[in-house]
């Protein structure tokens, strides 16, 4: 009898060693007590605490349970039944939220496994809390999550924020936590807690924002129960507004083009972007020409970067930036991101509609045929309609004299289909009855709604 | 002469209906050692897709690419088994001429077969061309260029070449200090500026390929138009990242 009392009293503790609860906070684990005190939580806030079972036996454990059985609790949490293998860990998140103004708010957080259960009981205030109100040029609210926006401001510079902090309530509030952490971020006008605000009344503040370099500065502003985050960002004197340069020679297509970029003035501080192309064509038949591109990386954004004190702009590591004006007419846009600067620098470059280029053309006999091959690109895609004289080899003209076709609807196919720009590779063969010796030469011309080329071939 | 003309497309390729297609200039391989098809037209160039992987040479002409991988010989009718590492060839119609530098040796390709041939040619072999039954070698000896056929009977030299070296079907093009050089028996002589040329082939019919950079990052693959006249030279887009 003795021996089985003893039993019982072991076998449960090591059972309830199986699984163990924990607090999280900034990764550092609390075990959890009989008692779990979420303190004083506003009215239509929502205080949160990490909760983690952690396996502390030598079996996996298989949860069953794990609620918080409570008015206003919630446990956000894996969907039941979940293992926990030996030695792991599974976290949720307690979360209490109430617009009821009431002393204490209880709780059953209990979590139950095939070997043991273990539970807490969890508790919480809800009192009137203070409103804050943020003025321009902040911006923020009182949440969820309460937060304050510092916006965008010059390194070097301040931003004074104003702020008016309300008790809502009929009595006396007592603010017992007012203290602000950041680097940038203090307050610079304003009471030292604890203070009180009557019933109705209000107090008022200022938060200094005082970015050193550019970049985003994070930080928190807590106020008795609530905590608000801070941001903003800080970035460098604006540049002075880039010049976009090109080669010089008018601005045609199929074209590789070089593109420098520098400053009027220097530049008060380093700086770096992203200098980006993009393609607006004049006609509808295609939406694009791909191959409008960078073209030491065959992509349409290239990094540039400046130092202080000087006036040259480095794109991609380089003095200057190659790029091809493709086939099609329309207007090539350049833009910048990633830099303040003093004015737009965007940059357009007009592609005007040209008659037809022909890159290459080549005209050749065959028995029974002339075949005739021309590649080039049709800037308007409105190519279309040729003509074709023949002439024998003394160049008198032959019969039937100009021979028209109209192959408009087999290029607007064609570009409709590619989707490549307007370059092209036709190939034209013409049936012959008879001796094609004397057959010397070929002109052809090509319409489109920007002229006509015309192109003397040679049989060979 | 009494001659009736009629009218009609051929047919092409890719756009068979139409008689239309995308104008193709010739394939390089690229810094992945990928075979790029490249398309357009002079000054607008763009890569086409990927089309074979892990290539160690290359050359084209305005019939076929050849593909050199690590051990095999690849054409658009077939695959032969080749000796490890990269290849310089030519190619003349239906047939090619190869040389493998690791092993020192030439062979003929044709329908895909490889057929080695007992050519002992001194120095360091550049480049070769292929007209119909004749072969040219460029070749580098004590810092000079000959070109020699494969008997070893000197055809003619390049004097101020000092990096890679391509023969052409009219001439020659090669590498002197910070500039191209297009030398051919019937056309003016041409320079082009361009420092740090590490290779040069055979894109196509009427381009050649050049590889300048310094392998620390600026690489950048050049299109060199051959045709006489018209000689320019291009940079071609580089890989997306």
């Amino acid at each position: 009898m003795r021996i089985a009392t003893l039993l019982a009293l072991v076998v449960p503790l090591v059972a309830s060693a199986q699984i163990a609860l924990f607090t999280v906070n900034n990764g550092a684990e609390v075990p959890i007590g009989a008692v779990l005190d979420l303190g004083k939580v506003a009215v239509g806030d929502t205080a949160s605490v990490r909760i983690r079972v952690r396996n502390i036996g030598t079996k996996t454990a298989n949860i069953t349970y794990f609620f918080a059985d409570g008015v206003g609790f919630s446990v956000d949490r894996p969907t039941l039944p979940f293992p926990i293998a030996p030695g792991s860990v599974q976290d949720a998140l307690l979360s209490f939220t109430q617009t009821t103004v009431a002393p204490l708010y209880p709780a059953n957080l209990r979590v139950d496994s095939d070997i043991n259960s273990v539970s807490a009981y969890v508790i919480a205030a809800v009192v009137v809390g203070p409103a804050l109100t943020v003025f321009p040029a902040c911006t923020g609210s009182n949440g969820p999550p309460p937060s304050i926006d510092f916006g965008p401001v010059q390194a070097g510079q301040v931003r004074l924020c104003n702020f008016s902090l309300q008790n809502p309530g009929a009595q006396d509030m007592t603010i017992s936590t007012f203290q602000i952490a950041g680097a940038a971020f203090h307050i610079s006008m304003g009471p030292s807690a604890p203070f009180t605000i009557p019933g109705g009344g209000a107090i008022t503040f200022v938060v200094n924002f005082t970015p050193g370099a550019a970049a985003s500065y994070t930080g928190s502003l807590a106020i008795a129960t609530r905590t608000y985050s801070l941001k903003g960002t800080a970035f460098n004197t604006p540049l002075p507004t880039p010049l976009l340069e090109f080669d010089s020679g008018s601005i045609q297509s199929a074209q590789q083009r070089r593109l420098t970029m520098r400053l009027p003035s220097a530049a008060a501080s380093s700086a770096s972007g992203s200098v980006a192309l993009a393609f607006l064509p004049d006609t509808t038949v295609a939406t694009d020409d791909p191959a409008v591109v960078f073209l030491a990386t065959g992509s349409r954004s290239l990094p540039f970067s400046v130092t202080q004190g000087s006036t040259l702009i480095s794109i991609g590591g380089q003095t200057s930036a190659m790029f091809q004006t493709g086939t099609t007419s329309g207007r090539i846009r350049f833009t910048l991101s990633g830099v303040v600067t003093a004015g737009d620098p965007t940059t357009l470059l007009t592609i005007p509609a040209t008659a037809m280029s022909i890159d290459s053309a080549i005209a050749t006999r065959r028995l029974g045929d002339l075949d005739i091959q021309l590649t080039g690109f049709d800037n308007t895609y409105s190519a279309g309609v040729m003509t074709f004289t023949f002439s024998d080899i003394s160049g008198q003209t032959l019969p039937p004299g100009a021979i028209r076709a109209d192959f408009t609807q087999d290029f607007r196919t064609f570009f409709t289909k590619a989707q490549a720009g307007s370059a092209f590779q036709v190939r034209v063969s013409f049936p012959v009855t008879g001796d094609t010796s004397g057959i010397g030469s070929v002109d052809v011309q090509l319409s489109n709604s920007a002229g006509i080329k015309s192109q003397h071939l040679i049989f060979q | 002469m009494k001659l009736v003309l009629g009218l009609a497309f051929w047919a092409g390729c890719a756009f068979a209906q139409s008689g239309i297609e995308v104008p193709a200039i010739g394939a390089i391989v690229d810094s992945t050692g990928t075979l790029r098809l490249v398309q357009g037209v002079a000054g607008n160039f763009w890569l086409g897709p990927a089309k074979v992987w892990g290539v160690l040479s290359a050359a084209c002409s305005d019939r076929r690419c050849l593909v050199k991988t690590d051990s095999k010989i690849l054409s658009p009718t077939g695959e032969t088994d080749a000796p490890p590492g990269p290849a310089i060839f030519d190619i003349d119609g239906d047939e090619a001429i190869l040389f493998f530098p690791q092993q020192g040796i030439f062979a003929r390709w044709h329908a895909d077969t490889l057929d080695a041939l007992d050519w002992a040619v001194n120095g360091e072999i550049l480049s070769v061309r292929l007209r119909g039954a004749e072969t040219e070698i460029a070749v580098r000896r004590d810092g000079q260029v000959w070109i020699v056929r494969p008997d070893g009977s000197v055809v003619d030299s390049i004097g101020e070449s000092v990096g890679p070296v391509l023969l052409l079907p009219e001439g020659v093009l090669f590498a002197a200090a910070d500039e191209l050089v297009l030398r051919r028996q019937d056309a003016p002589e041409v320079r082009l500026p361009l420092s740090r040329a590490q290779s040069i082939t055979a894109m196509g019919a009427h381009y050649a390929a050049v590889h300048a950079g310094n392998h620390v990052g600026n690489d950048a693959i050049y299109a060199l138009r051959t045709e006489p006249g018209r000689e320019s030279l291009f940079l071609l887009p580089g890989d997306t990242p």
